[in-house]
């Protein structure tokens, strides 16, 4: 059976569209290369 | 660089992974692989666009715009997502309601973690109607049910999301647990068990058709009573229950019309019997002055008949009748000029000579025996001559015999007050101090 209340504490509220512009700001964009060339500047440095 | 090729590969390859979970409609899936494949490289716009459109699939709107707004600033031109954006602003008032659902959910899930399980239901019903691929809010709305332990209303939502997104693991978890409640699980169980029990068919494996039997008289009358008593039943459970339904229908058309009827009939009786009611009262006002004016005539016709006979006894020189039908004369019912002229000028006559009259009646009276009569007599022959202390003194002599000391007092005060002097005055003095 479930917890109805432990499922329900799992819910999150959904996004709303007042928001995006916030969810654009804060929106992490940084992918595999970003963090690669991070590591490879960091590399240089030492 | 080589390790940023191989990075657009690997976005490439989930990005594919993604379009083909999307495809089959494994939206969670899809989601996933393309969360990943941006990972790998944010400019993979393909992925980012699918991403917004999995997730505007799945009704959230907001995360769609949030995805394409970014894919437009990473690539403002030639980008599939400017006509996504532009679809969906193109349609005045559709942002607008699905703004509104997702706030709307919101307000649920806030109802529903604060115990307030009826408006909640309310509100999710009103959003999962307005948008059927809403998955949370058709999994929350499943969820509620099932807390009521409505698992058949529950399976309707979660069967409504896996038709969205089918490998959805929370609508399968409850689904799951949907099927254990209500014996379906066991149903899919025997049906899969069926499915794998049927052996391969081998060369050697002859198939023998079902044989033909023909039909014996017997057989024959039994099929066609069977055919009759299932025709029956089906007139008596499914044609006579429509038909009935249909005339209590009309029934009840009729009903309600012989009601409007009634009621119409009932308001024109009320009115009929104001009128009715009105019209009597003017009736009776009628009836009323009609016998006013019957009883006015009468005196007024007894009037003229005793001018009549007035006339006849002054004519016929016979004084008394003359006098006594004189106090019975009331002038003001005579209208007639002629008349009144030959009344006033009998008046002349007793103002003359008929208080005498008066006075010789009244005196007869009272010798007869009759007081009341005598009181008449007297104060009528007072009327015509009130200056006549004589009488003024019989009238209070009278009253006295009567014991009616009251009157008598006010006679002969009168009579000492306005003739003191006279013989009368003195004989009242008498009479009022032996009385």
């Amino acid at each position: 059976m479930i917890d109805f209340d432990e499922e329900i504490a799992r819910f999150q509220p959904s996004l709303e569209v007042e928001e995006i512009e916030d969810a654009i700001v804060k929106a992490d964009l940084t992918d595999m290369t970003d963090i690669m060339i991070q590591m490879m500047k960091g590399l240089k440095e030492e | 660089m080589d390790y940023m090729k191989r990075n657009r590969q690997i976005a490439n390859s989930l990005y594919n992974l993604g379009l083909e979970k999307a495809k089959l409609r494994d939206l969670t899936g899809a989601i996933s692989c393309l969360k990943k494949s941006l990972r790998f490289d944010k400019y993979q716009m393909d992925a980012r666009n699918l991403l917004g459109l999995v997730f505007y699939e799945m009704g959230e709107t907001a995360h769609a715009l949030t995805q394409w707004v970014i894919s437009m600033n990473l690539k403002p031109t030639d980008n599939l997502a400017d006509s996504y954006l532009e679809e969906i602003q193109r349609k005045p008032g559709q942002l607008e309601q699905e703004s509104q659902m997702l706030k709307t959910y919101n307000q649920a899930l806030w109802q529903i973690q604060n115990d307030n399980e009826d408006l909640a239901v309310f509100q999710l019903t009103k959003v999962v109607d307005a948008n059927p691929r809403f998955v949370k809010a058709h999994i929350l709305l499943a969820l509620i049910y099932m807390s009521n332990e409505d698992y058949v209303k529950a399976g309707k939502y979660l069967y409504r999301v896996l038709q969205v997104d089918k490998n959805n693991p929370k609508a399968q978890r409850y689904m799951s647990i949907v099927k254990q409640n209500t014996g379906r699980e066991e149903v899919e169980k025997k049906k899969l068990k069926n499915a794998f029990s049927h052996r391969q068919m081998e060369d050697d494996d002859i198939i023998v058709p079902p044989e033909y039997k023909e039909n014996t008289r017997w057989g024959s009358i039994l099929n066609i009573i069977a055919g009759f008593i299932i025709g029956m039943l089906v007139i008596f459970f499914l044609v006579m229950p429509a038909n009935s339904k249909s005339l209590n229908t009309a029934h009840n058309q009729e009903l309600i019309q012989y009601s409007q009827k009634i009621n119409d009939l009932n308001q024109q009786l009320t009115t009929k019997t104001e009128e009715y009611d009105s019209l009597k009262i003017q009736s009776d006002q009628m009836t009323e002055e009609l016998s006013t004016i019957d009883a006015a005539h009468q005196a007024q016709l007894q009037q003229y008949q005793t001018v009549i006979q007035l006339i006849q006894a002054y004519q016929g020189e016979d004084l008394m009748t003359t006098v006594q039908l004189y106090t019975t004369l009331d002038i003001s019912l005579i209208s007639d000029q002629s008349v009144l002229d030959i009344v006033n000028a009998i008046t002349q006559e007793m103002t003359t000579n008929g208080y005498q009259a008066l006075e010789e009646l009244g005196t007869s009276a009272w010798n007869g025996g009759n007081l009341e009569q005598a009181v008449a007599y007297y104060e009528k022959s007072l009327e015509i001559k009130p200056d006549n202390p004589g009488v003024m003194y019989l009238l209070g002599r009278v009253y006295q015999q009567m014991e009616n000391e009251e009157q008598a007092s006010l006679w002969f005060g009168k009579l000492i007050e306005e003739y003191p002097d006279s013989r009368q005055a003195g004989q009242a003095r008498t009479a009022m101090g032996g009385a």
